[in-house]
């Protein structure tokens, strides 16, 4: 695999127009909300590692939340590092289409979540798009964590590749 | 036609052409209804309705978790229940969308004003000829006011997740998952007589005879089988009688007189007749009489459901109403179990050594029976009585709405079982080794010695022990624990004859300063706030402030059977192990008679499968006892291989808490007393002749899954962490391998996680 076959980092923002802007976020805003899934790519002990995690993101796609076991090796490395992405895709969608294929890859940081009213509020969002893990988030031994989105690249159509950068409150 | 927004329609709109839309009760009864026969007026919640529900409430999600935790064939009736009863739990806490209560609240207001009604199951596909879920998909009678009526719609619609409506599913081939449920409600029509009748009888479909059953009071006496039907077989075209006969009621005194006259058993025939030429098929109908009118409550076509094969009378069996626990409460804690109780004693204090070769092959023989016996009470009677404890987690649930649906378990804290008061005796002799230090060394050197030893090996050693402070007391103590609580079998053995293996236990737990200490529980404080767990006080409170002054005692009745039955559920096994126990006491005595003699070998298998070959060598010097040697079980899977294994296990989360430590598989008695303190106890399923090992585990893995097994409810009294429904629990897990065990979340994490092999790059 070539390195041209990855999301490049730091690849300059498109022209600003308003109108391609918004198709853009319009764009991750109906892949995010059509794929239950993702993949968390974690690091730690100089190893790369990827989960499959239920997830659920914030009104402004600035922040999400998905939940894990403490018991996970995926537990131990975001506990270690908090530098995360998350690539959601709908390949399942196009078997045998691959320039139809969406992904969105999400840069950012991963927090675990104490009790209060944050947890609380991220237990929420998750459990309103996934009301089968209700009981999961409850647990004792589940760790809830909330991820800023720094970053969102948009793949489609094999190598389009354009980059969105969720504006921040304050 | 535009069916998304009819969320309710009027039964006699019901049509067979719309069945998937109204399921099959409905559609019988709408068809009656415009014939102008008399039926209760009501309106059909349809299956548009449920689809909304279940989707809004993001339920198939769910559904799909719980069904696919692991394979149905792979699991037990009690996982299959817990299953059902968290299905039901999220069914009830779910909101009805908001359209469909208003449209259910609407037609309520045009069928009845604060009269009783009925809210009976209509699934699709539910009666025809080739099957009949009649009792398997639950209908709750008189129920008043919208709000009850929204409540026992959603009961309804959670019953096409019922344990027994899964199995019978299954059991038919059908895909659960495209189940649908609507529902009938129902004006309830009060009835002094009531019944079921056959437009052909279902025994005998070839005669031309018709069967008509009634009792006193409501048809659901008679569908439950509390109450004993009268029975007229009629010819299908004269209606003369060939055949009555009085159910037998206790009620009755003096001479019995027919339940129905000639008149009413014209009727019910006429009915029959009229269903027959309406919809073509001889039916199965339920009927009311109030005075002399008739009533139709449902039809649904002649089945096999009378057949005594039919697995559905199986699962209904299983779920005793309230009047059939009250007998079974009646019989089991007044009768059997004191009997069984004494038949084990009495078995225990004969002295077989005594009996001549004759008097022994006798024995032998007659307590192989009593065995039999008890095992046919044990699964007639004991096992649906131990189903009491469901009726109970129902009532709770039903009037609490707890969030966790297995709150109602605390309210049997504290019950007094045989294996609690086993584990407390193994306690106290661990306490009396910790105050005794001169006994430990000497108790740790006979111990090794013993494990492989027998009884015998325990004769020659009490005298030993004796003579060191302490040890006449321990050894009195020892020997009644042995007497009192260790007269079970585990894997063909008897845990008597091994005393060896208590006392390893015994010597193990003395080893910790007190049972919890030992293991290494992990710390998950800061995840979640440590909520402590109610009193079964504050749980028996909440149940009566929540079922209401009107229901006290009916609470009170369904918490005291709930509570003897969790408690004899465990007692019972224990007890018919001793008479297993006993069986294999005897057949030794006997099998060492034959070696003596040289006509059985010393390393023959000797189980109770042994019975006739020793009955016959001992009643004949010519007979050659010729028994197999016992299968060595081929242990495979010590270790995994490496490159090959479960990183991860799941199961269900059966005792809250969380804990590593090293695995013991315990796959035979020879593996009791290889347990150490600390370690995780992966078995198969906890054995009655185990749980006095669950005090020294840090945590328990079993195969056998439930909320409600012997091994959750050891592991929950002692706060342990237990997950179980793991499949293939000891297969999977090695012996020494290191697991942390989350009985919150029913995971078992395998190993250690690293990026060792990663980092060597050794690939």
């Amino acid at each position: 695999m070539k390195s041209h076959d990855e999301p490049l980092l730091g690849v300059p923002d498109e022209p600003t127009s308003a109108t391609r802007s918004e198709a853009l976020v319009t764009s991750i805003r109906r892949l995010v909300a059509g794929e239950a899934y993702a993949v968390l790519c974690t690091q730690g002990e100089r190893q790369p590692y990827g989960s499959i995690v239920a997830y659920a993101f914030g009104d402004d796609l600035s922040s999400g939340t998905f939940a894990t076991p403490i018991t996970t090796r995926k537990f131990r490395l975001l506990v270690e590092c908090p530098q995360v992405a998350l690539v959601v895709d709908n390949r399942a969608r196009f078997p045998d289409d691959m320039m139809r294929v969406e992904s969105v890859t999400v840069t950012g940081r991963a927090a675990h979540l104490a009790p209060g009213p944050e947890r609380e509020f991220w237990a929420a969002r998750l459990i309103t798009r996934h009301p089968y893990l209700e009981s999961f988030v409850a647990a004792a031994t589940t760790a809830l964590f909330c991820f800023d989105a720094v970053r969102f690249l948009h793949v489609v159509g094999f190598q389009e590749v354009r980059q969105w950068i969720p504006p921040r409150a304050g | 036609m535009d069916t998304a927004a009819r969320w309710v329609i009027p039964l006699a709109d019901a049509t067979d052409e719309e069945e998937r839309f109204v399921g099959s009760k409905a559609a019988r009864l709408g068809a009656l209804l415009r014939a102008g026969l008399r039926v209760p007026s009501g309106v059909c919640v349809t299956t548009a309705a449920y689809d909304r529900f279940v989707d809004d409430a993001g339920l198939r999600g769910k559904i799909h978790m719980e069904l696919g935790r692991k394979p149905f064939e792979a699991m037990r009736w009690e996982e299959i229940w817990d299953e059902a009863l968290r299905l039901r739990s999220a069914f009830l806490a779910a909101p009805l969308p908001a359209e469909v209560a208003t449209a259910i609240r609407t037609a309520l207001a045009g069928l009845a004003d604060d009269e009783p009604l009925a809210v009976r199951s209509s699934a699709v596909g539910e009666d025809n000829a080739g099957r009949s879920f009649a009792g398997l998909h639950e209908s709750v009678v008189g129920v008043r006011g919208v709000s009850a009526v929204l409540d026992a719609v959603r009961v309804v619609w959670a019953s096409l997740w019922s344990d027994a409506a899964l199995l019978y599913r299954h059991e038919l081939g059908l895909d659960p998952m495209s189940s649908r449920m609507a529902v009938v409600v129902q004006v309830v029509v009060g009835a002094d007589r009531a019944g079921v009748a056959f437009g052909r009888d279902p025994r005998t479909p070839a005669a031309d005879h018709a069967v008509v059953e009634a009792v006193p009071g409501p048809c659901s006496d008679l569908v439950d089988g509390t109450v004993d039907p009268d029975r007229w077989i009629l010819a299908r075209a004269t209606g003369r009688v060939l055949e009555w006969r009085p159910g037998e009621r206790q009620e009755t005194t003096g001479a019995r007189m027919p339940l129905l006259t000639r008149r009413e058993l014209d009727a019910v025939l006429a009915a029959l007749h009229g269903i027959e030429s309406l919809v073509g098929w001889a039916p199965d109908l339920e009927w009311g009489l109030q005075s002399d009118q008739l009533t139709l409550l449902q039809a649904r076509p002649i089945t096999a459901a009378a057949d005594a094969s039919d697995p559905r009378a199986q699962y209904l069996r299983l779920r005793p109403g309230l009047r059939r626990l009250r007998r079974l409460a009646a019989r089991v804690a007044g009768e059997l179990i004191p009997a069984l109780d004494a038949e084990g004693h009495r078995l225990a204090a004969e002295d077989l050594d005594r009996l001549d070769d004759e008097g022994l092959a006798h024995a032998i023989e007659a307590r192989a029976a009593t065995v039999l016996r008890w095992k046919d009470i044990y699964r007639d009677e004991f096992i649906p009585f131990a189903h009491g404890v469901r009726q109970l987690g129902r009532l709770y649930n039903d009037a609490v709405r707890p969030v966790d649906p297995y709150e109602f378990v605390g309210l049997l804290r504290g019950e007094h079982m045989i294996a609690s008061r086993r584990n407390a005796a193994v306690a106290a002799l661990a306490a009396d080794v910790r105050r005794q230090p001169a006994l430990h060394p000497i108790l740790r050197r006979i111990a090794g010695g013993l494990v492989s030893a027998h009884a015998s090996g325990w004769s020659a050693s009490r005298d030993e022990i004796q003579h060191v402070d302490g040890g006449r007391e321990f050894v009195c103590s020892f020997e009644s624990v042995i007497r009192d609580f260790m007269d079970v079998t585990y894997g063909s053995e008897r845990l008597a004859a091994h005393p060896g293996w208590l006392l390893s236990t015994v010597l193990e737990l003395a080893s910790v300063p007190t049972p919890a200490d030992h293991a290494q529980f992990d710390d998950c404080a800061g995840f979640a706030a440590a909520i402590p767990a109610p009193s079964a006080h504050d749980l028996e409170c909440r149940l009566l402030d929540a079922v209401g002054p009107v229901r006290h005692d009916e609470a009170r009745e369904i918490l005291a059977l709930g509570r003897l039955s969790w408690r004899l559920r465990d007692d019972d096994t224990l007890l018919v192990g001793r008479l297993e126990s006993q069986l294999l006491r005897a057949l030794a005595i006997a099998a060492a008679r034959m070696c003596i003699t040289g006509r059985l070998r010393a390393d023959a298998s000797v189980t109770p499968a042994a019975v006739p070959v020793l009955a016959a060598a001992l009643r004949s010097a010519d007979v050659i006892a010729d028994l197999p040697t016992p299968d060595r079980p081929a242990h495979p899977a010590s270790h995994r291989a490496a490159e090959e294994g479960s990183r991860q296990l799941t199961g269900q989360p059966a005792g809250p808490g969380l804990a590593s430590g090293l695995a013991r598989n315990i796959r035979g008695p020879a593996d009791l007393a290889l347990f150490r303190a600390g370690e995780i106890l992966v078995c198969d399923a906890i054995q009655p002749a185990m749980p006095h090992l669950v005090p020294l585990a840090a945590a328990v893995v079993e195969r056998r899954g439930g909320m409600l097994i012997h091994g959750a409810i050891i592991a929950r009294e002692l706060g342990i962490p237990c997950v179980n429904g793991v499949a293939d629990a000891v297969d999977t897990v090695a012996n020494g391998e290191f697991l942390i065990v989350d009985g919150y979340l029913g995971i078992v994490t395998v190993g250690t996680p690293d990026f060792d092999l990663e980092r060597r790059g050794s690939f």
